[in-house]
């Protein structure tokens, strides 16, 4: 049973990563209906910022990741302000292309620096030996990246929910047109979207840099593992991050605990999770939590 | 005497037309003044001319090398260091003369480990006239495999990958083959383990450079060697490695041989020391005891996996500058000339890329000394007879370097290393496998 439990444990840590991860795409998309490609090159950017900060500044870990959170918020208000805004009107597709550059000049500055082709890991911070109760473990880092995650999704929850600009990049969502007809700024809600969506990147690649080690390849790749993350939960939902998020996790650990290995089957961890979400879009076309839109001719 | 005779050939065709031509003009009207123009003219091209063969025989031949690589991209921490140690060895033979007047031109070209771009580069290069060539990735060597017997160009590439050496007669590995290094660290494990048949995990990239030792390793066990692999796991893209490792205990494993880059390892060994698998020391009962090729090891797993790389065994055949040796000495001399910080100087894949060069510069010396002329048929054939008394000797390795009709791995002796103190020590003596001659 310890085997179990450790294997609910490791699935909800790795799924609370992946749902933080995911939360970029779905503030972007929830306000703009925008993919943003680019989105694993700003968590590898959170992850560069926090470590020069702390490394080559002395700045101690705790304040050197709010200051990247800050950094990377400003960083991607003003790529949209540059590269975004004048694309507003345009076909979705331009402006995913518009992403699909946006990654590459990414990448090419990255490597500019010797994060593109070296390996580094954060100063050890934390307690070393794990926590354990009942025979299940986890690292410090896990549970510090768990309770992070979970502050900073219920934050963003309540910013959606509660606030005046929230609702605003809601209902921009749903009709840009009439939210300008009540004196919404379009533009400002779209800079907003995408400085959130930075932070939250910056936010994930602290994490994920802290668990696997600064490896360029290994952050920007998560753009793209967080994908069926994001098409399962639903792409403009947050609950739908978190919950997919957890469910990928859990896919993940199960498989690897109880198929791998046994049976001929290797490798069941990383295609299960497709195959699933494959089904469940059979019967839920938009994702679990993704809103069925009907349009009236 | 070649080129003397090519001189002398051009001399005469230069000689014969402009005289044609100038002594047309001469019979123009213009008289004497244009003559004694014409006349400087002459002596002026003459002396041009003189000069420039002067000149030719002063700066001696130079021998056009290659080097793809991902110097940025997916695998670039290796690459990058690896083609600076190409570079600066390159740099160091021509600013020291070690050739002589002769000089060595290796172009390098950024790949980004995309075997499109890799095949652009070689086709490209093929155009430069090149003599020999340094290729990258496993991926790219079995790609371009065809190409390279084709072209008849001996390669070396930064691949171990013994699959390279499969229906092909051009491609020299540095040292020694994937396969052997895991197959040497098996032996490792069945010499020194305690108890009953040691259980085995192997932990490998999904790809034919991880794949690579799976079926050598299967050989070496039906051969007779002492292990028992219980499995072989493909990692992918894991934050995780939790299910994972408790799935290898439940069966009893007690060690991991990882044939990987150092990334997933690292995540492996963190997620190993937050769950109390990671052994300690080698062996310890009821723990897990990690080990890795070339490529999984090295100051890059330090820095990835931080205090979780304590204990991880590693072996290669490079040795490393965090031991006292003259090729160390030497790589640091080169480092510190050539202006690298301290991150490259002491990267084991900088040390990669200055023994490819080495064996590059040697194998072209040697077939200058026997008066031949260096072409890619020369330094295939000298390559060919680079054992025995004409074993090389790269003191950035901890063997000798040698090749053969039948034997294309170069330096065939491994070292085993061990994370103590988050640096890379000796265990033991190097040691070469005695289970992959058995298998072959």
């Amino acid at each position: 049973m310890t085997y179990f439990f450790q294997l609910v444990l490791s699935g909800i840590v790795v799924g609370s990563i992946y749902a933080l991860s995911a939360l970029g795409f779905v503030l972007i998309y929830k306000s703009s209906r925008v993919l943003n490609i680019a989105h694993g090159q700003l968590i590898a950017t959170g992850a560069f910022i926090t470590y020069a900060l702390t490394v080559w500044l002395g700045i101690p870990i705790y304040i050197s990741f709010f200051i990247s959170l800050l950094i990377t918020f400003f960083l991607t208000m003003s790529v949209e302000r540059i590269f975004l805004r004048r694309l507003i009107g345009e076909p979705i597709i331009s402006v995913i292309m518009v992403t699909i550059g946006l990654m590459s000049i990414l990448d090419g500055l990255i490597y500019l620096t010797p994060f593109g082709s070296e390996n580094f890991s954060f100063p050890l911070f934390l307690p070393k030996e794990p926590i354990s109760m009942a025979g299940v473990s986890m690292s410090w880092t896990q549970l510090v990246g768990v309770i992070i995650t979970f502050a900073l999704i219920g934050a963003f929850s309540w910013f959606f929910k509660k606030s005046t600009i929230g609702i605003s990049m809601r209902a921009v969502s749903d009709d840009q047109l009439a939210s300008m007809s009540i004196g919404i700024s379009v533009p400002r809600v779209f800079g907003l979207a995408w400085a959130t969506a930075g932070l939250s990147a910056a936010a994930a690649g602290g994490i994920i840099g802290n668990t696997t080690g600064l490896n360029f390849d290994t952050l920007h790749a998560f753009g793209i593992t967080v994908f069926p993350v994001v098409i399962l939960g639903g792409l403009d939902s947050i609950l739908g991050a978190v919950v997919a998020g957890i469910i990928m996790g859990l896919i993940q650990q199960f498989a690897g605990g109880y198929l791998d290995g046994n049976w001929g089957l290797n490798g069941t961890g990383v295609v299960l999770p497709y195959i699933i979400l494959l089904i469940i879009l059979l019967f839920k076309p938009h994702g679990l939590f993704g809103i069925h839109e009907i349009e009236r001719v | 005497m070649q080129d003397c005779c090519r001189f002398d050939k051009d001399r005469k065709q230069t000689g014969k037309l402009p005289l044609v031509f100038w002594g047309n003009t001469t019979t123009k009207k213009g008289g004497n003044m244009k003559k004694h123009k014409m006349m400087f003219f002459r002596i002026l091209m003459s002396f041009v001319v003189v000069l420039s063969f002067a000149t030719s025989i002063q700066a001696g031949e130079v021998y056009k090398l290659a080097l793809s690589l991902a110097i940025t991209g997916p695998t670039s921490d290796a690459g990058n260091p690896y083609a600076k140690g190409v570079e600066d060895y390159f740099r160091f033979v021509n600013d020291t003369k070690l050739l002589g007047e002769d000089k060595i031109e290796c172009t390098i070209r950024d790949d980004q480990y995309n075997n499109d771009v890799t095949k652009r580069n070689f086709e490209d290069f093929l155009g430069q006239g090149i003599v020999l060539y340094l290729n990258y990735s496993t991926g790219s060597t079995m790609g371009l495999k065809r190409d390279f017997e084709e072209e008849k160009i001996p390669v070396i590439p930064a691949s171990f990958h013994a699959g390279n050496l499969i229906d092909s007669n051009y491609i020299f590995l540095p040292i020694a083959s994937y396969s052997e290094q895991i197959i040497g660290l098996a032996e490792y494990v069945a010499k020194n383990h305690k108890g009953d048949k040691a259980k085995v995990a192997l932990f490998i990239h999904p790809s034919a450079f991880g794949r690579g030792p799976v079926e050598d390793l299967t050989k070496a066990v039906k051969a007779g060697l002492n292990i028992e692999v219980v499995e072989v796991v493909e990692h992918g893209q894991d934050l995780d490695n939790t299910a994972m490792l408790k799935r290898l205990k439940s069966k009893g494993v007690q060690y991991v041989l990882c044939q990987t880059v150092q990334s997933p390892v690292a995540t492996m060994l963190k997620d190993a020391n937050s769950i109390g698998y990671a052994a300690k020391s080698f062996g310890e009962a009821d723990k897990i005891t990690f080990m890795g090729a070339h490529y999984t090891g090295g100051n890059d797993l330090i820095a990835l996996a931080g205090v979780a790389a304590e204990n991880f065994f590693w072996t290669t055949s490079y040795r490393l500058t965090s031991e006292k040796s003259a090729g160390a000495d030497a790589q640091l001399a080169l480092a510190k000339k050539y202006g690298r910080d301290d991150k490259a100087a002491n990267s084991h894949n900088y040390t990669n890329g200055i023994m490819v060069a080495q064996v590059a510069t040697e194998v072209i010396k040697r077939v200058k000394e026997n008066g031949q002329k260096v072409t890619r048929s020369s330094l295939y054939d000298e390559l060919n007879q680079m054992n025995g008394a004409k074993a090389f000797e790269a003191d950035t390795t901890v063997g000798p370097v040698t090749y053969s009709k039948t034997d294309h791995a170069g330096v065939d002796v491994l070292q085993l290393y061990r994370v103590d103190g988050s640096v890379f020590r000796s265990v033991g003596v190097p040691f070469s496998s005695e289970y992959i001659k058995k298998i072959k």
